[in-house]
């Protein structure tokens, strides 16, 4: 985005000297003559930065400030005020004057620019980057942003506190998960939650969207499911009086997927339901891949929902994989695909998994080949080589979703 | 993402979608189709053949146009949606509630 400089000062071979050293820098460069023509300029289109004379005849570059900070949409323009050595500068040192910086007169050139790109960096990242600040108003404000940032930080612990600290630890099967978050808040979730001695509840599931609005909705749904669980109902009865009770209270483009099943210790089974969530992956010790699949709705978003269950046996060696949309979705490195680019295709080719990448997102079966090829690992060696898979494919380690992951392995 | 509005007959619009509807292009969608409903549109045929794919915020509009076309005695259906697109709708279900359509004949016969 070009930034744009408004130069202020009554004479006039300073301004166009000003504007010729600023425009070959890539600044959008306005100017003005007087005080009075100053604030009508910037309250017309506030520029991003004004360089301002103090001794100007009429209005001085003090009453301009004065004028700006009290004006909604240009109270936040910084602004360097230029002084004359001696005169002036002893005043701006020892005023409040509301400016950013000052710069004497005769000054260097470089020194200009150097000023103005320190302002800039200062305040650039404010404006442009925080997408919230335009939108916020009042809040436009170190103050606005500091509290802000710890709602966001208390919502974080709030939820945090709210994932199981460890997976259960079990002798008949061997448990891992994993959450990474994109933003501080989370809109992807994992719960167990012990039913009896021998059965216990377990969920995944993905909200939609992410940051705050997700978060809540994930709190109400994991309560929610927390306190209907313990009814000795099927897994889709459950799901579908979950759906009852968020779908009230939520925006209809608000909802979640996912997945909630009963885990049987004694009898090695697990009875399941699907809220419009990916189908988690069945891993057979005979070397065949399966998915449960069964039907439902999307959580929360419509009233008529239906959902039903179904069960599968758990036989020694057998694993299943839940994950998020975020795993799947991950996107490669660009040139990878699009630029066809062998030498680039055969080094990440000959990874330890010798999977070549020819899709441009991670997708299903990419990850039902990597479960497939591990399927010997303890869980928690799996998850650590699917993450390392997914870093691998796309090159950062950084997610853009969340990304939420359970393996349940019955041992052998 | 682009989108390209037509209206046929019997007042109805079909926006043509290209590209893939993910971040923030799903809120460039969902402008479009409110847009549709705000001018008292509230036929939409939605035409998904050239949408490789689509994420969950694009899901969402779509949901939400819905509702609102059903709340003012309109509707809306997809047109063409390709394979990626078409198993997302079948995931979630959302083919029980959305019609879809092959043609764009059978689109605006629906209405």
């Amino acid at each position: 985005m070009i930034e744009t400089i408004l130069i202020v000062d009554d004479d006039l071979d300073i301004l166009e000297l000003l504007k010729m050293n600023l425009e070959p820098e890539g600044y959008n460069v306005r100017t003005a003559n007087n005080g009075e023509s100053a604030v009508q300029s910037a309250c017309a289109n506030p520029p991003d930065l004004i360089l301002l004379d103090v001794m100007m005849p009429q209005k001085s570059g003090f009453e301009v400030i004065e004028e700006l900070k009290n004006i909604e949409h240009t109270k936040n323009v910084p602004i360097i005020l230029v002084t004359a050595r001696g005169q002036t500068e002893d005043k701006v040192l020892g005023l409040d004057t509301g400016a950013d910086d000052y710069i004497t007169k005769p000054f260097d050139l470089r020194e200009v620019t150097a000023r103005v790109e320190a302002v800039l960096g200062r305040t650039r990242p404010i404006k442009y980057i925080n997408p919230l600040m335009r939108a916020m108003g009042d809040k436009f404000s170190e103050e606005g942003l500091q509290q802000l940032a710890g709602h966001l930080q208390a919502a974080a612990a709030i939820q945090n506190k709210l994932l199981p600290e460890q997976a259960p630890s079990l002798d008949e099967f061997d448990i891992e998960t994993l959450l990474q978050s994109s933003t501080s808040v989370s809109g992807d979730f994992y719960d167990f939650i012990p039913l009896n001695e021998t059965q216990i509840g377990l969920v995944l599931g993905d909200v939609k969207g992410n940051g705050i609005p997700a978060a809540l909705l994930m709190v109400m749904i994991r309560t929610a499911l927390r306190l209907l669980c313990h009814e000795e109902d099927t897994p889709a009865s459950i799901l579908k009086r979950v759906n009852d009770l968020v779908v009230r209270d939520t925006e209809a483009d608000l909802f979640a997927t996912m997945v909630y099943g009963i885990l049987d210790i004694t009898n090695s089974t697990f009875t399941y339901s699907n809220g419009g969530h990916c189908y988690p992956f069945h891993w057979k010790h005979t070397g065949e891949m399966g998915v449960l699949k069964t039907e439902g709705m999307l959580i929360g978003a419509f009233e008529e929902a239906t959902f039903s269950s179904d069960i599968c046996e758990l036989s020694p060696g057998d694993i299943l994989v839940f994950y998020t949309d975020g795993i799947t979705e991950t996107e490669t490195r660009k040139s990878e695909v699009t630029a066809g680019n062998t030498s680039q295709k055969e080094e990440a080719g000959s990874s330890e998994n010798g999977l070549p990448i020819t899709e441009s997102h991670y997708g299903t079966d990419r990850l039902a080949t990597c479960i497939s090829k591990n399927a010997g690992l303890s869980a928690s060696a799996l998850c650590d080589t699917i993450v390392n898979d997914l870093t691998l494919f796309s090159g950062s380690t950084n997610p853009h979703d969340d990304r939420a992951l359970i393996i349940i392995k019955r041992h052998i | 993402m682009n989108v390209e509005t037509t209206i046929a007959k019997k007042n109805i619009s079909i926006l043509h979608i290209e590209g893939k509807i993910l971040g923030n292009a799903s809120d460039a969608f969902r402008k479009e189709m409110s847009e549709q409903l705000q001018t008292g549109r509230d036929k939409l045929v939605i035409d998904l053949m050239n949408v490789p794919l689509i994420d969950s915020s694009a899901l969402g509009a779509i949901v939400i146009t819905l509702k609102s076309c059903q709340q003012s005695g309109g509707k809306l259906v997809l047109l063409n949606p390709q394979k990626a697109v078409r198993e997302v709708l079948e995931v979630t279900k959302l083919s029980t509630v959305i019609e879809i359509y092959d043609t764009e004949e059978g689109a605006c016969a629906a209405f």
